[in-house]
């Protein structure tokens, strides 16, 4: 099983690498903390609103938060991609008999991994804040679960770009340009229901709220299996087939 | 001896219309070290890296340690260690990280590796510093480390691409040591390429001289030196007498010990076999027509004088500094794109 000792292999570089840049873990976590305590408390008026799903806003937020820090994760994927072409690492890679698809298999996998830790981190800030899980630990795992599941569609969109984009400031500027819209135009901040007719109709068929509703479900209804599995379902589809074509693009980009 | 590495007619055209490499066919033979010399954008990366799987010729042939590059990459692959010329290892790791990484990609066994990586931390000096970050070597240090990556999986062959580019004299003379070491102890085959004559004529057995993608000459460094066949006298005449330059070149051509007069931007190189009793008479036959001389000196013949001799220009002017010499590199790299 060569395909596997090279993708772990792969992902154990990153990981070292993610743990060695201290400020980069550091402020992966605190970063969603300030969102969580500033616009959770921002917004507290909304919670009040007649016909808001949830207690409070900071109990409606939890999940978008833990999906943003996500979303902005996933792009690292890609960037490494970029940085070891630049540095000459990538040849070093090649120039071995390593499975070419361990390469962007092995960075993806990093990321979710990165992105696990980051979302039971800011999941255990948010139960300390006084936000509640119905589904208690397990509902949290699934949850994780499911974030991890959005950050290697993130990674293998982030990646597919590297592999064609040979320089990281144009990636970050697409990286951004595709994250934030695809953010604010969710159900992570906002309902539905609250949001003008239009902005719900594209927010409806946006991939993000699909991963948003389970979790929300999760966190403040029970086990809505209704909402959770056919949520997870085209997330884990998404991830597939995005996981598919970074890989192949990668192996084109080399060839 | 056998050969280990062969190529028939390689060429490679980038999709710019770029003619890296033009129809090259050479022999490596296994247990020596075989240098590509030529100045920067000559082709010798683009070699490398077709030899090395990395990148598809456009045509021609090629087998590395009796493999086909392109039907057998994998085996070509596992037979060779690649050291480039960026210095590509990993600042966030340490040292023994960095190798333990590479050992993995050639799926060496984990008691094999251990092994190997004590092995080779020791021929390159760097067993104390093993654990420490790489973000804290030195260059030299850097470079080192590389080298004992690209010999973690012992390979038949090396490549090492300018092993010693950017590097100071000292670190310099150090690779090289390490260099001669490998192919001594290990009994390896190296195929390096570089820029500076003295590396060249220092550590390689045979040389092939390229320019624009062509080999211009192969052979050991002295053969070619004494094919030049004598000394070479750098002539340069005064700006006001360089109209009438001309007419006295003619008349030095005809002496009996002048082989070749090489002319460059504003010098004239007479190559003559007796180069001590030939200075006077190119003073007289100057004086003769009238011209007068700004400077002259004499050398006896280094590889500077062979790349001359045969590409018909100094390889020096194109050494140019490090940024320009990063500048072409991604030029290059853009085009391989």
């Amino acid at each position: 099983m060569s395909i596997a000792f090279d993708t772990l292999n792969i992902c154990w570089r990153e990981l070292k690498r993610f743990i060695r840049q201290p400020a980069r873990v550091i402020m992966s976590v605190v970063q969603p903390i300030i969102w969580l305590s500033l616009m959770g408390n921002m917004f507290q008026m909304v919670g009040k609103l007649p016909g808001f799903p949830t207690m409070s806003y900071l109990d409606y937020m939890a999940p978008g938060i833990v999906i943003m820090t996500t979303l902005f994760g996933g792009v690292y994927g890609g960037l490494s991609v970029v940085w070891d072409r630049r540095l000459g690492f990538l040849n070093k890679m090649l120039a071995a008999p390593i499975s070419r698809s361990s390469i962007p298999v092995g960075k993806m996998l990093a990321s979710t991994i990165q992105s696990g830790l980051q979302a039971s981190i800011i999941l255990s800030v948010a139960l300390l804040m006084g936000v509640r899980c119905t589904t208690g630990i397990l509902g949290v795992i699934v949850i994780i679960l499911i974030a991890m599941i959005l950050c290697l569609t993130l990674s293998g969109i982030s990646l597919a770009l590297g592999a064609m984009i040979k320089t990281h400031e144009t990636l970050m500027v697409i990286m951004n340009f595709l994250t934030m819209p695809l953010m604010f135009t969710s159900s992570a901040l906002f309902p539905l229901e609250f949001m003008p007719s239009w902005l719900a109709t594209i927010a409806k068929w946006n991939p993000l709220t699909y991963t948003i509703d389970p979790i929300r479900a999760l966190m403040t209804k029970g086990w809505d299996w209704a909402i959770i599995l056919p949520g997870m379902a085209s997330v884990a589809i998404f991830a597939l087939a995005v996981t598919s074509v970074a890989t192949f693009l990668f192996k084109r980009s080399i060839a | 001896m056998p050969s280990i590495i062969t190529t028939q007619g390689l060429t490679k055209i980038y999709p710019r219309g770029i003619k890296a490499v033009d129809n090259v066919s050479f022999e490596v033979e296994e247990g020596e070290i075989y240098g590509f010399l030529g100045p920067n954008g000559a082709g010798k990366t683009t070699t490398i890296l077709m030899l090395i799987t990395l990148l598809k010729p456009t045509n021609g042939k090629a087998t590395v340690c009796g493999f086909d590059i392109l039907k057998e990459q994998s085996k070509v692959r596992e037979s060779i260690g690649y050291v480039s010329q960026d210095i590509a290892v990993d600042e966030n790791l340490t040292g023994r990280e960095n190798l333990l990484l590479q050992g993995r990609f050639y799926h060496l066994p984990k008691d094999v590796l251990e092994k190997r990586i004590e092995e080779v931390l020791q021929m390159v000096d760097l067993t104390d510093r093993a654990d420490h970050l790489v973000a804290t070597y030195s260059g030299g240090m850097r470079k080192r480390l590389d080298i004992a990556e690209g010999l973690i999986h012992r390979p038949k062959i090396l490549f090492v691409d300018e092993p010693t580019l950017g590097l100071d004299i000292q670190t310099r003379h150090k690779i090289w040591e390490y260099i001669q070491r490998l192919r001594k102890e290990a009994n390896m085959t190296i195929f390096l390429t570089t820029h500076y004559m003295d590396e060249a004529d220092a550590l390689c057995d045979r040389i092939s001289i390229i320019d624009y993608g062509q080999i211009k000459v192969v052979g050991k460094p002295n053969d070619l030196k004494s094919q030049i066949g004598g000394d070479v006298i750098t002539l340069k005449f005064t700006k006001a007498t360089n109209i009438l330059a001309e007419e006295a070149i003619e008349s030095i051509r005809k002496m009996t010990f002048v082989e070749n007069i090489i002319s460059t931007k504003d010098s004239y190189n007479i190559i003559a076999r007796n180069g001590e009793t030939t200075i006077p008479k190119i003073f007289e036959a100057v004086s003769r027509v009238g011209a007068s001389i700004e400077s002259i000196s004499m050398k006896r013949p280094t590889l500077d004088e062979v790349f001359l001799a045969y590409t018909g220009r100094a390889l020096r002017e194109e050494e140019g500094s490090r940024e320009e010499l990063m500048s072409e590199r991604i030029r290059l790299r853009r085009a391989r794109i």
